[in-house]
Formats: C-alpha cells, structure tokens, sequence
C-alpha cells in the first residue's frame, strides 16, 4: 500500500503514512488492493543519455505497466508513485502553467524524499525549507559553510580540495566550499523564505545558476565559473563604482560522468520557461536564477518617453537583462534592488538600447 | 522522540492525547484545547527524528486559564488572546499588534508574580490584564509554538523568541558564558528561561521559518548552527565547538557550532538570520 499523499510505501495496517502524516486510505476493490507493495526500484538512469535537457531517465518496467513522467525533471517513473523520488515533485497535481509559458516549480508535499546515489534527501517544512541529506558512507555533498543548520556529530566535514574537479583559481574567491562525507544526516537551509530547486543532472548536463543561489551538490557534479560579462559603471564626482548585474561571476553545475544532484534555493516563488531558439526576453537582473549555457545574456537599457523635457530621459532609465533561447530561463519572485540603476552610467558591457 | 499511538480502527476512545503537549481531548475534537495542534493529522516526522512543529490551522482556537487565544493567518501568523479576568501575560511590547482601549498595560513589577532583576536590562517586558483582547505578531515569515507548560517544567528560549507568556509562568535570564563573542556579534547573549511553579501556564514563542523538535536521549548530541537554536528543556546542554575551515592559502578561519547534548527536547527554527532586536 502506498501513501496517497506523498507517496512512501506503507505498512498494509498503518493507520497514518509515517513520512508525511496523512491518514491512510485503503483501496476500495480487491482488485486495487493487488497492487505490487514491493519497494519502489531504484532509478536506473538509461545507458546512453542524450547529453539534451530534456532526456529522459527511465525505471525498469512495473507490472502495473503504467508509466508517468515527472513534469519537472522528466524522469520516467512507475504510476503508482505520487512523488518523484528524483526531484520530489508531487505526480498527482498538473503543473501550472501561465498563458505566456511560465510553469510554476511543481508542488512538493512536506517531507518528500529524493533519492541520489546511495543517499536520501528529505525536504522538511514548507516556509523555509530544510534539505534533511542522510548520507549513504560513499556518498558525499558540498556546500558553502553558512548554509549549514544542523549535523550528526559523526559526519565528517573537511574543506572542499582545491584539486579534483575543482579550479585552483577558487582559491582567489571569498568563498570556502565544504565537503560533507557520510555515514549520517546533515541539514541545510537559508535564511529567506522561497523554494527548494531540485535539479538533477544526467551525464553531459550543463546549468548557469546566478551567484549565492546555491545550496549543495553531490560529489559527481562538477563546479566551474565563468565570468559573467554583464556591468556598468556610474559616476557620480570623482567616485567611479562598477556594477555587477547579475553577478561578476556565474556559477556552472555539470555532470560529467554519472548523474548528480544539485539543490539551489530560491526567494518567493520560481517561475520557469523554455525559449526559443532567437526568441529574446527582458528580465530583472537580479531576479535570474539559471538559464541553460545555451541562453546568452546582454545588458538593455530602455528610456521611456517622458514628453519634451531632454533632462527626463536622462534620470529615467530602466536596467534589464536581455535573455535569448534558445535554452530554460528560471526566476524567482522577490530579487534585489539594483545598485546604481538611476546614477549616471559612463560605461558598460555591450548593451542594447530602447529609446522611446 | 514522540510517536503516535497506534489504535486500532474501532477501538471505543474515550479521550484523544495530543501528540504535541500531551493534553487531553475528546474524542470529537480536531484541534487541541490546550495548544491548537491539529488533532486528525499525525505528526510530520522526518527520518531523522525532526518533528515539524503542528502547523496550527487558521482561526484555531485554545485555552489557557481563563483566557482562550486565536491564532489567526498562516504566513505571518497573529495570536489574539481574549483575556479573562484577572489573567495576564507578558511580552516585549514591539510585538504588539493591536489591542482594546480598556485592556490595562503595565510593565512587569519587580516584586510580583515574575520577579528577577531586570532593572539592568536594556528592554521591558509589559503586562496586559484581562478582562479584553490583545493581539501580537512577529516582524517575519513563520511559526507560532505553544508550549503549554506543567508545573516544574523548564524551558530556555532564544532571546527575544518569546511571544508571550501567560502569568502563572516565572521569567528570568541565563547568562551564557564565553558564548557572547562567537554567537551574536559580542552583543552578550542570554538565553529566557521560563519556569512554572504550581499552576500550568502557556509559553508561545515565534520560530522563523519552519520549526522542528527533537528528543534527544541522555547523552546523544548533535551539531547546531547557533542562529537555528530556538529552545530546548533546561535539561539539555548546549556547548560551542570550532570547526576549522583549513583553506591552505590564508590560514583558514573557525565555525562555531553548538553540540546539544540530551536528555530533553531542543526546538530549531530554519530561517536562522539574526534578526536585529533593539
């Protein structure tokens, strides 16, 4: 029998599901009661992945026969799940999706367990989400230290080696990644209300997440940086400040030989769409969370009109992110304000320009 | 850890134990009389032993004394409490959110039912005396928790957590030593300790973010953020450790965390930012 809540198997006597708390509803007809209560098999993701964002990993076949896919991370899985053990999104409610093509990050039931390796994550609460990781003892995550809440005294953590599939050049950033190696639980969480992004990555998968998006990763996924390109420069008197948008630098998540987790968190909500090929979009800066390597990024200043007055146009003037598919853009609902956007800007990366 | 009890389907109950404060109901409530816990949902359990606080449904309704609260909104949820006659509670007054003309504040007087010195201490706890209603609410997203307190229950909660508590509760501070520097900032940092002599009382406090609770077993320890510390029984000691971040190019820098050790329950909060308090 399973939770028709979230999905974790149950006990055939129990009452109430142990994972997310609802009451158990047992099937109607004997006919529904022969369903298989055997554990859910582990994912197999396919041999030879297309290294495309919209690959598919595949479950070996059920008796039940009927398949679904995860809306989110397309996964496919055996109907009879109501979470997706990849991702945790919830398979009984239809994903919202906006008329202009935004979709909506799918719901998530309190205490959804994600599967990776060896190791589980259990997302726990629903304002501030906590990642709940019990890890497997060959499993290992890494994180930035301040996202930490709480730990087993057992897990080891050790700063991140700056050898392996990481860039010397780290060393040169503020920034002091952590290593959490199993056996035990270590929970993470920031400090904002939002959501809990899960992304995982199949071989050959690429994604750009904005700067301090990131909550943790497991150990086969690769991290890399790249310039972002992406500023200006205000003056105001002899004081010179540059700008960086969207970030100076943008972090990039790969796996480069098996599949990887990767938990980012957002502010608010998360919106996501697919763009077209040439189809371009202008977006807040700081509101971007990631975009496919395929998506290109260009300042964009636009003036509105503001009558006869030369001076106006001057002081008014709005900063946007230009985005182009093709490729998935992702944002989030609350951002912060743009430093310097109303100052006078004396110079900046290529920008295009709407004068109205 | 608290678990449910497992009742057969059919078994005639009489009155149903809340899995949260352990109060007793009958058996057609669906909320707690005493803490406003759901009573027809089970407790959310991680498999790591974290309960997650009740998520008390909007508009519930409970009791303490004579006086019953409301805890009204879901995000930023308000607790109105209909005072009584001759009951009182107590709270730092920048919680206030509305109240009634006739309902008397006053600030807690030294001698009374609360005593302690506080005459050093840079915030005033006031009073609101029933009859009447009074209404409070944090300044951010989260959690109400009701801790309905027994006589000689201890509680320590994180400085300025508290809601308020009601006037059967006894108030004072704990110093913690050699933690000022390493938690808040050199700020100095006490911990509320909330003791109840003879009469039960109700202690709720604001947790952002989502709340959780665990049991720890005498001895057991765990690692904390010291910003995720919400509360815990007085029982349970709290000690900072240093983690060293080696980075082997500028020397590497120190992490506190605390190590609760058990026996007794330890209450964190996700959102773990230090909010500013006056």
């Amino acid at each position: 029998m399973f939770c028709t809540n979230c999905g974790a198997q149950l006990q055939d006597a129990a009452n109430f599901c142990p994972s997310c708390g609802a009451r158990a509803k047992r099937p109607e007809s004997p006919a529904a009661a022969t369903v298989p209560s055997a554990p859910p098999p582990p994912i197999q993701t396919s041999p030879t992945p297309p290294p495309v964002a919209s690959q598919r990993a595949t479950v070996s076949p059920r008796p039940s026969g009927r398949e679904v896919t995860c809306p989110w991370c397309a996964a496919v899985l055996d109907a009879t799940l109501l979470s997706c053990p990849r991702c945790g999104a919830t398979l009984d409610a239809p994903l919202e999706v906006s008329e202009t093509g935004w979709k909506q990050l799918p719901g998530r039931k309190d205490m959804a367990k994600l599967q990776f390796g060896d190791s589980f994550c259990q997302i726990e609460g629903l304002y501030v989400p906590v990642a709940d990781v019990k890890l497997a003892p060959s499993d290992s995550i890494y994180f930035t230290h301040h996202v930490l809440l709480w730990k087993d005294p057992q897990v080891n953590m050790t700063t991140m080696s700056l050898s392996g599939g990481w860039k010397r050049m780290l060393a040169g950033l503020p920034l002091i990644m952590m290593q959490a190696q199993g056996p035990g639980h270590v929970a993470f969480s920031r400090d904002a209300p939002g959501e809990m992004i899960a992304l995982p990555l199949q071989p050959g998968e690429m994604i750009d997440v904005r700067e301090h998006l990131f909550m943790l990763a497991t150990g086969s996924v690769a991290y890399n940086w790249f310039s972002t390109n992406i500023w200006y420069t205000t003056q105001s008197g002899d004081d010179k400040e540059t700008h960086y948008p969207v970030g100076m630098f943008m972090d990039r998540f790969s796996a480069p030989q098996s599949p990887g987790l990767l938990l980012l968190h957002a502010g608010g909500n998360v919106l996501v769409r697919e763009l077209a090929a040439g189809q371009t979009l202008l977006v807040k800066p700081t509101a971007l969370i990631f975009k496919d390597p395929t998506v290109e990024m260009q300042l964009h200043f636009e003036h509105p009109s503001t009558g006869f007055s030369l001076w106006g146009s001057w002081g008014n003037r709005y900063v946007w992110l230009r985005l182009w598919g093709p490729g998935r853009v992702a944002l989030q609902s609350t951002f912060e304000r743009l430093e310097g956007e109303n100052a006078s800007i004396t110079n900046c990366s290529p920008a295009t320009r709407q004068q109205w | 850890m608290t678990d449910a009890i497992h009742m057969a389907a059919g078994e005639p109950l009489e009155r149903i134990q809340c899995q949260w404060c352990q109060g007793m109901n009958e058996k057609t409530a669906l909320t707690c009389r005493s803490c406003g816990a759901p009573l027809d949902i089970r407790n959310l359990v991680s498999e790591s032993g974290w309960r997650e606080a009740p998520r008390i449904k909007d508009m519930t309704e409970f009791q303490f004394s004579s006086s019953t609260c409301q805890v009204e909104g879901e995000i930023v949820p308000v607790a109105e409490i209909h005072l009584g006659p001759g009951d009182s509670v107590f709270f730092e007054h920048h919680i206030m959110l509305w109240k009634e003309d006739s309902v008397p504040l006053t600030v807690l007087q030294l001698p009374g039912g609360m005593k302690r010195a506080f005459a050093g201490m840079p915030f005033v706890i006031s009073v609101a005396t029933g009859p009447g209603r009074i209404a409070f609410s944090r300044d951010a997203t989260g959690e109400l928790v009701v801790l309905p307190l027994h006589p000689g229950m201890e509680i320590d909660a994180r400085e300025h957590a508290f809601l308020l508590g009601s006037h059967q509760i006894d108030y004072s501070f704990v110093r913690i030593k050699g933690f000022a520097n390493i938690l808040f900032g050199g700020q100095g940092m006490y911990m509320d300790r909330f003791v109840t002599t003879n009469t039960p009382g109700l202690l709720m406090l604001h947790g952002y973010g989502n709340v959780f609770e665990r049991t720890l077993k005498p001895g057991e320890s765990i690692l904390l953020e010291p910003g995720a510390f919400l509360y815990k029984d007085s029982s349970v000691n709290m000690q900072v450790e240093f983690q060293k971040l080696g980075t082997g190019f500028f020397g590497g820098t120190n992490m506190a965390l605390a190590r609760m050790t058990g026996p007794g329950r330890v209450g964190i909060q996700s959102m773990y930012v230090h909010h500013h308090t006056e």
